[in-house]
């Protein structure tokens, strides 16, 4: 059906999904532009995202951290707005924004009082396409992005542990490279590359709109054609990424940083988030990981005492990730003391299985997670726009529980034994740095 | 039938008191016992009894052990957590709503029985011990740690309320029964629930919830009005191979009872409070120096700090310090201008929105008023008191509650390398001591 003919190209209808309680409304402009709206007049607020398709994963190797450094440019200058103008008239209007960029995506997002909505619209349909990439804006935020990589990985034992691992599980894929890009690729941004890059990705027919809150839709559609329709498509390149061949070898890599404790990062290939043993192993992560009673808080702070922290997380990229396990010892305990207990948990997992009881734990879980994510208005349009995106379906976190209830203790065991496989692991052990005149680093008093 | 709106007191019985914030649009309830004491009733040599004595609220009650209560925990798809802070501890709850009942069953039993188990006491200090040490990885958390220390020296505001090594290593079970006898009375306690609920289930729920607490008055707040600190004082947290600072500098602040408290605050957020700031504008948008930079009024019971954060490459760290000085200087000697004034009021009156745009927002704004003694329309009566600040009243504010002269610059970094920059980037700096990253 089509929704409107007038001057800023067609509305064509795609039909509604349900959400929770609610109805998502799908529509198409006819550039390309995709729009999933949700009417919520809980409060009188609205929030808008807008969802690129595109993320590290579109990047080339000597140009990584290019998708991250646009979530800075987008906050600049564009042919109507002065640098700083963007942020000025969002706060003027009491509204908060940010963004985010991943493997897979990009996203802006700004949460307005309900009245303030055509303002979003405004500010967001202008740097879509207008955005101005000269030498002076590339290079302030360069500069700013080269910090974030100190504060984030750098100078963050975490961080940089995290990138050491993805680097290392990933030899041709596109995952291979951090998001925020390699320090030595943010410095050689151009305005070129950045202009090449906003001419191809940054346009309708790569984007989606999500918006949450106390709207009109037939309002918003009209303000929307008339933001938008004048945008041209763009040609939106065949993504040349090879998949990543199978891991037929542990990988293994010890790195010393200033820390006064030993932490072990171990990655196993997992499934995409599109495949159905993602719910499976989602559980099962539940189950080993989840909260003081799940196996292995108990097995490694309970019992044992050899950490005092741990997580785990199924990665929920487009393409097959990484089942992600982060441990962190006691003061005075070794990642080998870890390693000990892990492989008993992990060989229990493939060979016993989980318990009913244990399933139905996870379940509950679960499911108190996907309802706190439901919380605000932003929540709402976060998880629509997620799943839309990776996933093609506005509603699959609602589906996502469905999974988790249908899931039988056999499917979890078929996907413990299907991914969590040894040979192929990559393991990053950070050790602590031994320095002239030691203090003990606090683990001789620790462990009195 | 409606429910009333959160911030209505409901009084019960023994001196407790009530708030529900209703909101059905997703089915989660929330509920939050909090105690009207925190942390600064720790005794100094046993910083941490607050935050231990809570946490052995689900390591064993009455007949149920550690293992039983977390089974049970997830079993109804819920969650219990602890916070303590100077002023107030809260055991917080989350539940899916259709197994409230017997989560606050649950939560009744930890809260009425908890068993103290020697072997679970032991358990937990360790843990809260192995996490102290951990915490020496987080630079902005060492560089807040050193700004806490710094600004109020001895009052008790410099404590964290996450403890010591040495304060939680030599605790006993006895004293934590001691203390939740002390502290879990009623007339000590505010209950607060929010989400999928009525107003009448939640007084029913929080009867239940108060037939497991004796009487008993509220504690008196043992904390006094802190003391400012006297020059220019630089504290360096010295870690090894940092390319990146992390910065803390202020001194002294506000108190929500002062009569400029709202006019320092709004100018405040004109210096450092959004992302177009003064010190976001001239940091991080001109030169690049830090993904962040903000300036903060903290609030408490009594006067708190005020602090700017900013977190600069270690070559960029001394003259990012300067600048910070100087802009500083600058505002407190010209003032904010009347069309930044005019700015932030749009801002602030608008943005209110996302302050009360949830049921769990909305109540923890109550439970801020009661707990805090905050005055009573200090949320309710935001917006208008935002609008009633004046150019004159916002610059008198910045003069009469801050100064330059007395400045305590605290920052994370690597000493050998930066540190003589730092100092000669602080004039007039009265005192500096370098600290290491990992003491306790």
């Amino acid at each position: 059906m089509n929704a409107g003919a007038a001057e800023g190209g067609q509305w064509t209808f795609e039909g509604t999904v349900t959400f929770g309680g609610g109805e998502v409304l799908r529509y198409r402009l006819q550039n390309g532009l995709r729009v999933r709206l949700l009417v919520d007049r809980t409060a009188k607020v609205v929030s808008y995202f807008t969802w690129y398709g595109v993320g590290s994963r579109h990047e080339k190797p000597g140009k990584t951290g290019l998708a991250h450094l646009f979530e800075h440019l987008m906050f600049n200058e564009t042919e109507s707005l002065k640098a700083g103008e963007f942020d000025r008239k969002l706060e003027e209007n009491g509204a908060e924004s940010n963004a985010a960029t991943w493997l897979d995506w990009t996203y802006y997002y700004e949460s307005l009082p309900a009245d303030r909505l055509a303002l979003a619209i405004q500010l967001e349909s202008d740097r879509m396409a207008h955005l101005v990439l000269r030498e002076p804006q590339v290079a302030s935020e360069k500069e700013v992005v080269a910090n974030e990589r100190r504060f984030r990985v750098d100078d963050d034992i975490e961080g940089a542990a995290n990138e050491l691992l993805y680097k290392t599980a990933y030899t041709v894929h596109p995952y291979h490279w951090p998001t925020i890009g390699w320090m030595e690729d943010i410095h050689g941004f151009s305005p070129d590359d950045c202009e090449a890059f906003y001419r191809t990705y940054y346009a309708p027919n790569n984007a989606l709109v999500v918006i949450v809150g106390d709207i009109k839709e037939k309002d918003v559609l009209s303000k929307l054609r008339a933001a938008y329709g004048g945008i041209p498509s763009s040609v939106i390149p065949l993504e040349d990424t090879q998949p990543e061949p199978p891991q037929l070898e542990e990988r293994r890599v010890s790195v010393r940083k200033p820390t006064p404790t030993e932490k072990l990062y171990i990655g196993y290939h997992g499934p995409a988030l599109g495949d159905a043993d993602h719910a499976h192993l989602t559980l099962l992560n539940e189950i080993l990981f989840g909260g003081r009673a799940s196996r292995l808080h108990r097995a490694l702070v309970i019992d044992q005492e050899v950490v005092s922290d741990l997580r785990g997380w199924v990665a929920t990229f487009r393409d097959p990730g990484l089942y992600e396990m982060h441990f962190t010892a006691r003061p005075g305990k070794t990642a080998a003391d870890i390693e000990t207990i892990l492989t008993r948990e992990i060989e229990r997992a493939r060979s016993e299985g989980v318990s009913d009881d244990e399933l139905a734990r996870a379940k509950a879980r679960l499911e108190l997670a996907t309802l706190q994510s439901m919380d605000t208005m932003s929540g709402k349009a976060e998880q629509i726009g997620f799943y839309e995106t990776v996933l093609g379906d506005a509603s699959a976190s609602f589906r996502r529980l469905e999974d988790y209830r249908r899931t039988q203790a056999g499917d979890v065991l078929r996907a413990a034994r299907r991914y969590i496989v040894d040979r192929a692991r990559t393991v990053i052990h950070v050790l602590a740095e031994e320095r002239a005149g030691d203090r003990q680093n606090g683990a001789a008093e620790a462990a009195e | 039938m409606s429910a009333p709106a959160g911030n209505e007191r409901i009084e019960l019985e023994g001196g407790a008191v009530l708030f529900v914030e209703p909101s059905h649009t997703i089915p989660l309830v929330e509920v939050a016992v909090s105690l009207r004491s925190g942390s600064a009733h720790d005794p100094a040599e046993k910083q941490g009894l607050f935050r231990t004595t809570l946490g052995m609220l689900r390591r064993g009650a009455r007949d149920l052990t550690a293992r039983q209560i977390e089974d049970s925990l997830d079993r109804l798809g819920s969650e219990v957590s602890v916070d303590v802070g100077a002023s107030i501890a809260t055991v917080y709850g989350q539940v899916i709503e259709r197994n409230l009942t017997p989560f606050i069953e649950l939560l009744a039993t930890l809260l009425e029985s908890p068993t103290f188990p020697e072997d679970e006491y032991g358990r937990l200090k360790r843990e809260i011990v192995a996490d102290l040490v951990g915490a020496r990885d987080n630079d902005r958390a060492l560089a807040q740690r050193a700004f806490r220390r710094g600004i109020f020296g001895q009052h008790l505001y410099a404590r964290s309320s996450a403890g010591t090594i040495a304060g939680v290593q030599p605790l006993t079970t006895e004293d934590s029964r001691a203390h939740y006898r002390k502290h879990f009375v009623k007339g000590n306690v505010v209950i607060g629930f929010s989400g999928d609920i009525t107003r009448e289930t939640a007084e029913h729920h929080a009867q239940r919830l108060l037939r497991s607490i004796p009487d008993g008055a509220r504690l008196e707040d043992p904390v006094s009005a802190p003391s400012a600190i006297a020059g220019r004082r630089l504290v360096f947290v010295d870690k090894p191979e940092r390319t990146q600072t992390q910065i803390v500098i202020g001194q002294l602040g506000t108190w929500p009872h002062d009569d400029d408290h709202v006019p320092l605050t709004v100018a405040n957020a004109i210096f450092g409070g959004t992302f177009t700031s003064r010190l976001m504008r001239e940091v991080r948008s001109k030169r690049g120096w830090s993904y962040g930079a903000s300036s903060r009024m903290g609030i408490d019971r009594q006067r708190h700090s005020f602090g700017m954060v900013t977190f600069p490459a270690a070559t960029d760290a001394a003259a990012c310090i300067a600048l910070q000085l100087e802009l500083f200087t600058d505002l407190l000697e010209k003032g904010i201008t009347a069309r930044e004034l005019a700015f932030i009021k749009r801002y602030l009156a608008r943005s209110y929105a996302f302050e009360i745009d949830t049921a769990g927002k909305r109540l923890h704004q109550a439970l801020d008023v009661e707990l805090l003694g905050l005055p009573a329309d200090y949320y309710s009566g935001h917006v208008t008191h935002v609008e009633a600040v004046t150019l004159e009243a916002a610059n008198l504010a910045l003069k009469r509650r801050l100064n330059t002269r007395d400045l305590l610059v605290s920052m994370v970094g690597t000493a050998s390398e930066i540190e003589a920059k730092v100092r000669e980037a602080i004039p007039e700096l009265t005192s500096h001591d370098i600290v290491p990253f990992d003491g306790d």
